[in-house]
C-alpha cells in the first residue's frame, strides 16, 4: 500500500493533534513546471531510447569504408579484412561482430548517420561528453538536452517515469534542477528495505522516512534535490516492483550488463509505466590499446543486446512506439598507434533502430582524403540528429531545447 | 566570514526557532508523552544511574560513568552531551558547543566522521591540536589496525577482498587524515581493477598512495608514472617511438595537474615521446631505451632531449598545476567552487614549499573558509565516506565482510571508478537509485543481529547514560548530526517514536532504538558532510 506525503499529514492530524502546527512546512518546495508546456503529437513513435557508447567508439571500424584503398593504408595492421566485414553497399558494410544489427538493416529498420560531429572538436573525453550531453559546445546549459524536454512536458515531477535511466548514475543528458529522472540499477534493490524482524512497523518507517525529507528545510544545500529524489524513488519503485512481477520477457537475452539494462527498460516500457525517453549506456571504447579483440567484443554486446530489446518490443506490440539511438562522445583517430590500438578522434556515425525508422545511410561520408590533423571532418551536425529525435520520435519542437533552428533528416515515417 | 555556529543559530525556517519550538512542545506536552515512553523503553538491565549521566552533561569533568572506556581525558563542561533527566527543561536540544561542531565537520572532512570515543578524545585536546594529530600522523600507532587486518587472511590479488580491506582501514585506521589522503588519490589519479585484472596492481597503487599520502606532490607524479597499475590503465606500457600512445600523456595533463586549456594538442602528443619505452615487465616498471624517443620534444614553450621525469619536472613549475591541485584539494575538503582569492595562497604555499600536499591540506584545514557556513555540511557524502562513517560514529564490529560491494551499488567501486576521471562527485552521488541504496544499507547496518554487524544501539545509548527514547533521539542527531536536526524533522520523529508503541507496546526498547537509528541515518542532514 501507497500512502502519499499529503494523505499521511492529514491522518497524523487527526491523531496527534498537538502537531496542529505543523504542517504549513511541510509543503512540497517543488512544483510541476508550467511555463513552456507541450505535449507529444500524436503519430509519433513517443518513446526514445538512448545507448551511450563511452569512451569514443571506432567509428572507422564500426561501419567500414571496405571497398576504399585509403582506409586500409591508413588503418594498416587495424583495417579489417574485406571479406569479414558485412556489406551494407557497395562501399561501406559493419564490423563482422555486428551480425545481428546486420539482420536488423536487412528488414529494413537499421538507418545511420554518417560523419556526425560538431565544429572545432574537442579530444578530452569529459568535455565532448558535456557537449554531446548538453547539446552545447560552449557549455553553457546546466541541464541535459534531454532534461530540457522533461522540463518542458506538461505533467513533470507528478509522473516519475517519463524519463528512465539505466545504471549507476543519472547521466548529464538527463539532468534538470526540476525533474528528478529514476535511476535504476539493481531491480532487487530498488525499494525501500524494511527490519524483516518487524514488518509490521515498515509502513510507519516509510512513512517517516518521506515525512523526514519532505520535512527538511528547503533553503538547505542540496534539499530540493534529495527530497524530489526521495519522492520520485519511492513512487517510481512502486510502479516498478508491480510491473517487474507482471514482465515477460519475450525475448532471451544475452548475460551481459547492457542486456540486462535494455531489459530493465523494456519492463517498464511493456507495463506501460509511461517512458519517454530510456537511457543505458556502454563503456570501454577507449581503445587506445589492444582494440581488435576488445572492439569486436563491445560490439558484439551493443548488437546482440539491441536486438533482443528489439524483439522484446515486438513481441509485445511496442516496436512501433520505440526508436533506440546510439551516440559516443568521439571516433578515433584515423591511423593507429604502436599499441594496436587508436587515439581520440573526431567525427562517428550514429545508430537508429525501430520500426518506425527508414533504413539506411544518412548524411554525408567523412573524406579520408581531406582529414584535419589525421581526424574527420565532420559533416552533420548532432544537433541536427537530436533535433530529428525531438521532432520525428518525440514529436515536441526542437528550436527552444537546442537553442536554434537545425536541419532534421528524414529517418522517421 | 561567517562562523560554523552560525547555521546553529539562524531561525530555522518562517520564524519558527528551536528555542520557540521547545517552549511550544513543552505548553504541548511532548515531555510528558516521551517521559511515559522513556520509562516503558527503559527495560534493559544496567541503566546508569540518572543522577551520575546528568552529573555528567552539567558540570563534574569525569567522563560518563562507562566502565569499559578507559578515556581519562575530562570532558569539557560545554559538552552537548544529551541529558537523561526526564524533565520538560532537560528535554532541550543540546546547545552545540562551537568547538565541538567545528571538531566533528574536521573529523568528517578529514577523516570519517566521528565517534564518541573521538569526541571524547579530541575535544579534550582543542581543535588546534586535532589538526596537528591528524596531520602528523607517522607519530600515531596504528598497529592495531594491522593485526586486526592480518587476522582476516586477506587475497589483496582480489577485488571483493581488497574492497573489504581497505574499508576496515578506513573504519579502524588511527590515522584518519592518511586514508582519506589515499581515497583522494585514487579518486584523482585513477586506475581501475577492470583494466588490471586480477594481480597485486591496485593494492599496490594503494600502498603507494598511501606512503605519498602527504608527501611532494611531483615525487608522487614521477612514482604514479611507474605505477604497474597505471602503467596498464593509461597504455604506457605499450607506449612505442614507432607510434606513440597518447592516453597517459593526455590525461597527465588533463586530469592529474593542469586541466584543459593550458596545453595543446601538440604538447599531447611531444609529451607522449617522452614517456615512450616506460613499459612493464614482470608486473614491475621497465624502461625500455630501445622504444624510448630520444630526439628533441618542444612541450609547453621549452625545448629539449626530455623523458617523462622532465615532463613532470615541467608541468609542475607551471601556474595552472599549483592553482589546479589546490583547487581540487580545497574542493575535496572545503567546498565546490572556491574563489580565487581561495586558492591563490594556496596555491602560493604549494610552490614555496616545494610541492608539499601537507603544507596546503594544513593550510586548508586550518583557513577561516574551512569552518565557514558555506563549507559546513554542504557537501553530499561520497558513499564511502557515508558507508565509512556510519560504521565508524557508531562504533560497530565487523569484520568487513558485509562491507564487500556495498558503496558499488550507492555508485563507487572502491578499486573501479568509472572512467579515468574518477567519480563525478557532488550532485552526481544522489538519484533515486542510490539513495534507496543509502536507505538500505542503514537498514542493513541498523538491523543486522548477527555477527558479522554488530551494532548495539542500547549498548551505546546506556553507556551515555540514555534511559528515554527523547533523550536517546538527541543523543543520536548529536552523534551523526552534531545535533542540527532541523526542527520540522525532529518533530517528524517525535510522531514516529509515539507510532512505535502500537507496534512494539511497551517493550522492545532495542527495536526502537534500531529504527530510530535508522531514521537518523535517513534524513537528508545525514546524507551531507
Amino acid at each position: 500500500m501507497s500512502i502519499s506525503r499529503r494523505q499521511f499529514l492529514h491522518s497524523s492530524l487527526l491523531v496527534a493533534p498537538t502537531f496542529a502546527f505543523m504542517p504549513i512546512v511541510l509543503k512540497r518546495a517543488v512544483a510541476a513546471s508550467t511555463s513552456e508546456s507541450f505535449g507529444a503529437q500524436a503519430n509519433m513513435p513517443g518513446t526514445l531510447v538512448v545507448v551511450q557508447m563511452k569512451g569514443g567508439n571506432d567509428g572507422l571500424n564500426t561501419l567500414v569504408p571496405y571497398t576504399d584503398n585509403r582506409y586500409y593504408d591508413l588503418r594498416g595492421t587495424l583495417a579489417l579484412p574485406q571479406s569479414s566485414v558485412l556489406p551494407l553497399d557497395s562501399e561501406v558494410g559493419l564490423h563482422p561482430a555486428m551480425a545481428k544489427m546486420k539482420e536488423v538493416w536487412d528488414g529494413g529498420h537499421l538507418a545511420i548517420v554518417e560523419g556526425v560531429g560538431y565544429p572545432s572538436p574537442s579530444f578530452s573525453h569529459f568535455e565532448s561528453m558535456d557537449i554531446w550531453q548538453s547539446a552545447d559546445p560552449d557549455s553553457n546549459f546546466k541541464e541535459g538536452w534531454l532534461g530540457r524536454y522533461f522540463e518542458g512536458l506538461q505533467v513533470t515531477q507528478s509522473e516519475p517515469f517519463q524519463g528512465m535511466a539505466i545504471g549507476g548514475k543519472l547521466p548529464l543528458s538527463l539532468r534538470s534542477s526540476k525533474v528528478s529522472v529514476p535511476t535504476v540499477q539493481n531491480i532487487r534493490n530498488y525499494q525501500i528495505k524494511a527490519d524483516s524482524k518487524f514488518p509490521d512497523a515498515a509502513q510507519d518507517r516509510v512513512q517517516a522516512v518521506l515525512n523526514l525529507f519532505a520535512a527538511s528545510p528547503k533553503d538547505a544545500p542540496y534539499s530540493v534535490l534529495l527530497d524530489n529524489t526521495m519522492d520520485a524513488a519511492y513512487r517510481s519503485s512502486l510502479a516498478l516492483q508491480a510491473a517487474h512481477t507482471r514482465y515477460q520477457p519475450g525475448a532471451v537475452y544475452p548475460d551481459t550488463k547492457l542486456a540486462d539494462a535494455l531489459k530493465l527498460l523494456a519492463e517498464a516500457i511493456t507495463n506501460d509505466l509511461g517512458v519517454k525517453v530510456g537511457h543505458v549506456s556502454i563503456g570501454g571504447f577507449d581503445t587506445h590499446a589492444t582494440q581488435p579483440d576488445r572492439h569486436a567484443a563491445l560490439l558484439s554486446e551493443l548488437s546482440e543486446a539491441m536486438a533482443s530489446f528489439y524483439l522484446d518490443l515486438k513481441v509485445h506490440g511496442k516496436d512501433k512506439e520505440v526508436v533506440i539511438m546510439t551516440w559516443s562522445e568521439f571516433g578515433r583517430r584515423v591511423t593507429t598507434n604502436a599499441s594496436d590500438g587508436t587515439d581520440h578522434g573526431t567525427a562517428g556515425p550514429m545508430f537508429f533502430l525501430g520500426t518506425s525508422v527508414k533504413g539506411g545511410l544518412y548524411g554525408e561520408r567523412p573524406s579520408l582524403s581531406n582529414l584535419g590533423d589525421g581526424n574527420f571532418r565532420f559533416t552533420t551536425d548532432f544537433r541536427s540528429v537530436y533535433a530529428t529525435a525531438f521532432e520525428q520520435v518525440l514529436g515536441v519542437p526542437s528550436d527552444a531545447m537546442l537553442g536554434r533552428r537545425y536541419d532534421t533528416l528524414p529517418i522517421i515515417g | 566570514m561567517q562562523d560554523l555556529d552560525l547555521p546553529v543559530e539562524q531561525p530555522v525556517t518562517e520564524g519558527l526557532n528551536r528555542r520557540n519550538f521547545l517552549l511550544r512542545a513543552g505548553a504541548l506536552g511532548l515531555s510528558a508523552i516521551s517521559f511515559e515512553l522513556l520509562l516503558s523503553a527503559c527495560n534493559t538491565p544496567t541503566p546508569i544511574p540518572i543522577a551520575t549521566a546528568a552529573a555528567t552533561a552539567t558540570a563534574t569533568p569525569t567522563p560518563t560513568a562507562s566502565p569499559s572506556r578507559a578515556t581519562s581525558t575530562p570532558l569539557p563542561t560545554s559538552t552537548p552531551r544529551p541529558t537523561a533527566t526526564p524533565t520538560p527543561k532537560q528535554a532541550s536540544l543540546p546547545t552545540p558547543d562551537p568547538e565541538l561542531t567545528k571538531i566533528g565537520h574536521l573529523l568528517r572532512r578529514a577523516g570519517f566522521g566521528a565517534s564518541q570515543a573521538d569526541y571524547d578524545m579530541f575535544s579534550a585536546m582543542g581543535l588546534s591540536a586535532t589538526v596537528d594529530y591528524l596531520l602528523d600522523y607517522d607519530f600515531v600507532d596504528n598497529s592495531g589496525l594491522d593485526s586486526r587486518l592480518a587476522s582476516l587472511g586477506l587475497d589483496l590479488n582480489r577485488l571483493g577482498d581488497l574492497q573489504q580491506w581497505w574499508l576496515l582501514r578506513m573504519v579502524y585506521t588511527k590515522r584518519p587524515l592518511q586514508e582519506k589522503m589515499v581515497l583522494f588519490w585514487h579518486s584523482l589519479l585513477t586506475s581501475s581493477f577492470r583494466r588490471t585484472g586480477q594481480g597485486p596492481f591496485m593494492h599496490t597503487q594503494n600502498e603507494l598512495f598511501r606512503a605519498h599520502a602527504l608527501g611532494k606532490y611531483d615525487v608522487l607524479l614521477k612514482a604514479v608514472s611507474r605505477d604497474p597499475a597505471m602503467l596498464i590503465w593509461l597504455d604506457s606500457r605499450s607506449n612505442n617511438k614507432r607510434a606513440p600512445n597518447e592516453n597517459y600523456s593526455r590525461e597527465l595533463m588533463e586530469l592529474f595537474t593542469m586541466g584543459l586549456g593550458n596545453y595543446t594538442e601538440v604538447d599531447v602528443r611531444e609529451s607522449a615521446r617522452a614517456f615512450t619505452g616506460w613499459g612493464l615487465q614482470k608486473r614491475e616498471f621497465i624502461f625500455r631505451s630501445g622504444q624510448h624517443d630520444y630526439d628533441d620534444k618542444r612541450f609547453l614553450g621549452q625545448v629539449g632531449k626530455f623523458d617523462g621525469d622532465d615532463i613532470v619536472d615541467i608541468i609542475i613549475d607551471h601556474p595552472a598545476t599549483a592553482e589546479f591541485i589546490c583547487r581540487k584539494l580545497f574542493a575535496f575538503f572545503g567546498y565546490d567552487d572556491p574563489g580565487s582569492e581561495v586558492i591563490a595562497p594556496l596555491a602560493e604555499e604549494f610552490k614555496s614549499s616545494g610541492y608539499s600536499v601537507k603544507a596546503v591540506v594544513r593550510k586548508i584545514l586550518t583557513s577561516p573558509e574551512f569552518y565557514s557556513a558555506r563549507a559546513y555540511r554542504t557537501k553530499i557524502k561520497s558513499p564511502t565516506e557515508l558507508v565509512v562513517g556510519a560504521f565508524h560514529s557508531l562504533a560497530v564490529e565487523t569484520d568487513g565482510r558485509a562491507m564487500r560491494g556495498l558503496t558499488d551499488n550507492m555508485g563507487q567501486s572502491l578499486f573501479a571508478p568509472p572512467d579515468v576521471a574518477g567519480w563525478e562527485g557532488g550532485e552526481a552521488w544522489i538519484n533515486s537509485s542510490t539513495l534507496l541504496e543509502r536507505l538500505n544499507f542503514f537498514n542493513k547496518l541498523t538491523t543486522s543481529r548477527n555477527q558479522s554487524i554488530q551494532f548495539d544501539p542500547s549498548k551505546l545509548v546506556f553507556e551515555e547514560g540514555i534511559s528515554s527514547p527523547e533523550a536517546a533521539l538527541d543523543y543520536l542527531a548529536f552523534l551523526l548530526l552534531d545535533g542540527s536536526l532541523p526542527e520540522e524533522e525532529r518533530r517528524v520523529l517525535q510522531l514516529y517514536l509515539i507510532s512505535l508503541n502500537d507496534h512494539f507496546g511497551a517493550q522492545h526498547a532495542d527495536e526502537k532504538l534500531r529504527s530510530l537509528a535508522y531514521l537518523v541515518m535517513s534524513s537528508p542532514e545525514y546524507q551531507l558532510a
